[in-house]
């Protein structure tokens, strides 16, 4: 039984493909992936569902392709969703301690924390996360638990995810057809964050960018706790169908042309001459100048980061320490760093799985598998925090905390 | 009650600026700053050639060499447009009197530039003005010839002139997008020298907090026969002062900065609105001082300038020997500054001001054809005619700073009456060669406000244009210029692959617009686009639409790439691609299914 809920199994459903991870988190909480099974996608569209039938076949083709790998028979995931209609908010409770105590009182935080969460979303909307950020006493902001503190005033900063409730219940739907259970929902670049950002890079600043194929997901972390997340719903197939749009190519050979010489920098020198495709033969089928070609990526990854940096709460930019992370698809794209750089003026590192992974496979390496490597990495955390409980002195300990199970 | 005039202008009126185009390239730098409307300053168009002086905006015109040249061009020689500038002497020298500093624009290569220019910095310099050459070098593609005329009259030039600030037209390219096209090419370089006269006139007329005067430029550009090092940027917003400083070091003058390395002396000018903080003034002197040596001198001025609004502008002059330039510079090929470097020659320099400079010519010639043997005997030779042509109204170049201040400033004050009395009389005389009407004169005095809109300000400029009788003659010029450009194009093969190579968006017009359009089009233009960050951009957009306002809408319908310069339509009749069908992805009124490449979003 012990041995079994060790397991944890993360499922993206991407736009340009269905990803699942196996992986074996140790006693000594070191993750070892054991598998992966990977299809392209159909019938997914700038991260949500399109085409359910096609859909349901890729993921049943991948998980097949998975427990084949991974040699484990999978009854249950983890699934991480995205698409532009989840939205990340912030929003704070304070609770006013009544007259006569001067503590905080475990049902004052709980009290402040309601009302945190009671946030104003659409009625068809369902919460996704709820987050805790911070705690503040009197106007001093408290990192851990503030229960015994002396206070007039306690306030909670929650980050709330909310998206459109159907559109998440049909992603839920398609996994259990499969059949599968899904074992929680995760909003994308948070499960990516995981993955890609240790604690300190937390607690110093960090802007983790997630370009897929076809969403941009973002989130931002400041002083520790997760400040803005959220989704543009422009992605790596956006370039394939700009270069489409402007040279005339047909999408696979645009596709091609995006991957072989595309480059974002804005560096002149690299948009010298033209860019050729050839075929089986030897013979060029395809030429575009690369000033065009390179134009047009850059073009539309600069406004895409420009999105981005736009929806950061201001000043937000300044405040990131560690520096910006850059996963997904797209992110490969040659030139990009140079181009976040431009953008953001701030450090960009791609991050890749940490060495506790315990896998030599080249393609754990890849950014393309972020997401589903960081909603493993989130299942061990949820596990940790929700079966530490147990014993004698976790039961003690477990009157104080504040998170609950 | 006695009032007390508190004079705050203590630096130079703005009356006393003038600014002077020379030649065809001179012109086309004179409409760029009408354009541009710099506050106060005069503008005077000299030009052999009266067509293009004709279609020039200056309020005063003085055509050089009526008998000589007859209204021609001087067809690329210096040695006629010498002689045409000296014909018209007299007239030129009525024209600068009394100016404290002169700013001359011109193009060198060409024949008026290259003959006349030197002669115009001699007489201002006589006149007692503070005189800035801008110059712009030739393509390499203009050929060896054009070059060496250019480097010849840029020698003279540096001696000659207070400052020298040289634009190499073959780093043109650094200013603008490789797709974008000549037109947008030349009007950036014309607007970068339009800049830094705005920004020199703003560094000397508005007094400061911390001021900077002429003194400090001089002191800044001290080194005679130097190049000078240019540097302007103005940004708003959050990040202003480290925006403006980027700025300012991207332009092509300061090399990215790199140039800066080797200053001796750097003036830096900062102006802005009335929210300047200290902490941003200290924030952009400690990045400055980054790109300054240590032990340079760096001398600060700041001033507050209510119409600069939010903005925040900073200008960097620094001066750098001309040797050194030309070993850092990657373009310049000055075989004769390397030649001449020690300082007797360059002492001994101005005092051939009053040979004729067909003497100079042919030796500066001599002096490239074998370097060395005769550069001993050609710096004797001066050194002897130094004491002969001691007691000419030019005084030695190494003393000259303390002079042109101490004796013009404290008569200032009660100099703008006679300026403006002067500047009325001048107009009269000249009326007999002067195709202007003289209803423009009359307005020169009015000083239009810096609050005024910018309509009202060139109004005054357009009028004449519009009174011109001479129907053929814009025609004409634009025939010429087209020529010009076109055979530009059809000699680099670079140019001409980019302006292919950028196909639809970007439709090359043939001329500047303000020469082709009527002033009224060309106004709505300039009114469209408004001051942000990138003008070039804009001017793209703007551009386009000035066409598409011309051509009949036949074939623009089915070409995908127009469809992006009007965003309201793209919804409907746009091709989206991989996402047709779908419900448009709009974000901030923008679709963002559609590539951004068509789009031309600005920002």
């Amino acid at each position: 039984m012990a041995r079994r809920t060790k397991i944890h199994v993360g499922l993206e459903i991407g736009t340009s493909k269905t990803c699942i991870v196996v992986g074996e988190v140790k006693p000594d909480s070191a993750v070892k992936i054991l598998g992966i099974g990977v299809t392209k996608s159909a019938g997914i569209r700038k991260g949500e569902l399109s085409d359910f039938v096609q859909a349901r076949s890729c993921l049943k083709h991948a998980l097949a392709k998975a427990e084949d790998t991974s040699d484990v028979e999978i009854g249950s995931v983890f699934l991480s969703v995205t698409g532009s209609h989840l939205q990340g908010i912030n929003n704070r409770g304070t609770f006013r301690l009544p007259e006569n105590q001067q503590t905080i009182l475990p049902e004052h935080l709980e009290e402040a924390c309601n009302i945190a969460r009671d946030v104003p979303y659409p009625q068809d909307n369902v919460c996704l996360h709820t987050i805790i950020r911070n705690y503040v006493v009197d106007g001093l902001e408290q990192s851990a638990s503030p229960i015994g503190l002396f206070a007039k005033n306690v306030e909670a900063d929650f980050h709330i995810v909310h998206g459109i409730g159907n559109r998440i219940q049909n992603s839920i739907k398609l996994v259990r057809e499969c059949p599968l259970e899904v074992d929680d929902i995760v909003f994308a670049p948070i499960a990516t964050a995981q993955m890609a950002l240790d604690r300190e890079q937390r607690v110093r600043g960090a802007l983790l960018i997630d370009i897929g194929g076809g969403t941009t997901d973002f989130a931002l972390y400041l002083g520790g706790a997760i400040a803005t997340s959220g989704c543009i719903p422009v992605g790596g197939d956006h370039i394939t169908n700009d270069i489409h749009l402007v040279t005339g190519l047909p999408f696979s050979k645009a596709e091609k042309l995006k991957i072989l010489e595309g480059n974002a920098s804005s560096d002149p020198s690299l948009s010298v001459g033209v860019a050729k495709l050839t075929d089986d033969n030897g013979f060029a089928e395809v030429e575009v100048k690369r000033t065009i070609l390179n134009e047009v990526i850059r073009q539309r990854l600069e406004e895409t980061l420009k999105l981005v940096r736009d929806r950061l709460p201001k000043g937000a930019v300044e405040s990131i320490g560690a520096g910006i992370f850059l996963t997904g698809g797209t992110s490969l794209m040659s030139g990009f760093s140079e181009l976040a750089f431009d953008v953001f003026g701030r450090d960009i590192y791609r991050p890749e799985p940490s060495e506790n992974t315990g896998s030599a496979h080249p393609s754990f390496k890849d950014p393309q598998f972020a997401t589903a490597i960081g909603l493993i990495r989130y299942a061990q955390i949820l596990e940790t925090e929700n079966t530490k409980p147990p014993g004698c002195i976790g039961r003690l300990l477990g009157m104080f905390w504040p998170f609950g199970s | 009650m006695i009032s007390y005039s508190r004079d705050s202008h203590e630096a130079i009126l703005s009356s006393a600026v003038k600014i002077v185009g020379l030649g065809g390239a001179g012109a086309n730098m004179l409409e760029r700053i009408a354009l541009e409307s710099i506050e106060g300053a005069e503008l005077l168009a000299l030009n052999t050639d009266i067509r293009t002086l004709g279609a020039c905006l200056a309020k005063e015109k003085i055509q050089l060499g009526v008998n000589l040249t007859k209204g021609l061009g001087t067809g690329g020689d210096p040695e006629l447009g010498q002689q045409a500038m000296l014909e018209a002497e007299a007239n030129v020298r009525e024209a600068l009197k009394g100016q404290q500093i002169v700013f001359l624009c011109t193009g060198l290569g060409g024949g008026t530039g290259s003959g006349a220019a030197p002669i115009v910095a001699r007489i201002a310099r006589e006149e007692g003005a503070f005189v800035v050459v801008f110059a712009t070098m030739p393509f390499f593609f203009e050929g060896l010839r054009r070059r060496d005329q250019a480097e010849t009259s840029l020698n003279q030039l540096a001696v000659l002139s207070n400052a020298l600030v040289t634009f190499d037209n073959n780093r043109m390219g650094e200013l603008v997008l490789a797709k974008q096209g000549i037109h947008e090419a030349f009007a950036a370089a014309d607007k970068m020298i339009s800049e830094s006269i705005k920004a020199v006139i703003r560094l000397v007329i508005r007094p400061g907090l911390i001021n900077v005067g002429l003194d400090d430029l001089m002191s800044a550009l001290r080194t005679n026969r130097s190049r000078c090092l240019f540097g302007s940027g103005v940004a708003d917003g959050k990040d202003r002062a480290s925006k403006a400083l980027r700025n300012a070091l991207a332009s092509p003058l300061l090399d990215q900065g790199s140039l800066l390395k080797d200053a001796q002396t750097v003036l830096v000018h900062l102006s802005g609105g009335e929210s300047l903080t200290l902490f941003e003034i200290e924030l952009l002197m400690q990045n400055l001082q980054k790109h300054v040596p240590n032990e340079a001198h760096v001398l600060f001025g700041a001033a507050i300038d209510p119409a600069m609004g939010n903005s925040l502008s900073i200008t960097l002059i620094s001066a750098l020997p001309e040797d050194a330039l030309t070993g850092s510079s990657r373009n310049s090929i000055s075989t004769t500054s390397k030649s001449i470097a020690d300082l007797d020659a360059e002492i001994a320099a101005p005092a051939e001001i009053e040979n004729p400079f067909s003497e100079i010519d042919s030796k500066e010639k001599e002096a490239t054809k074998n370097k060395d043997p005769e550069l001993d005997a050609k710096s004797a030779e001066k050194s002897e005619e130094e004491p002969t042509t001691s007691d000419e109204p030019i005084e030695n170049f190494a003393d000259h700073k303390p002079k042109p201040k101490a004796a013009q400033i404290p008569s200032s004050k009660n100099k703008i009456d006679r300026l403006i009395g002067e500047s009325i009389q001048g107009g009269k005389d000249k009326e007999f060669q002067d195709p202007i009407p003289d209803k423009s004169e009359s307005e020169l005095p009015e000083e239009p406000s810096e609050t005024e809109t910018q309509d009202k300000e060139d109004r005054p400029f357009a009028e004449p244009e519009l009174i011109q009788p001479e129907a053929p003659l814009p025609k004409s010029t634009e025939e010429k210029d087209a020529k010009e450009e076109e055979s530009k194009e059809t000699a680099d093969p670079e140019v001409a692959e980019i302006s292919k190579s950028s196909a639809p968006p970007i439709l090359i017009p043939k001329n500047r617009p303000v020469n082709k359009t009527i002033w009224g089009e060309a106004q709505s233009q300039k009114d469209k686009s408004p001051k942000s960050e990138n003008p070039l951009e804009e001017e793209v957009l703007t551009e386009d639409d000035a066409v598409t306002e011309r051509t009949p809408l036949t074939n623009l319908k089915l070409d995908p790439n127009n469809s992006g310069s009007q965003s309201e339509l793209s919804f409907d009749s746009a091709p989206r691609g991989r996402f047709e069908g779908e419900n448009p992805n709009v974000f901030e009124g923008e679709d963002l299914d559609l590539p951004p490449f068509l789009r031309k979003r600005k920002s």
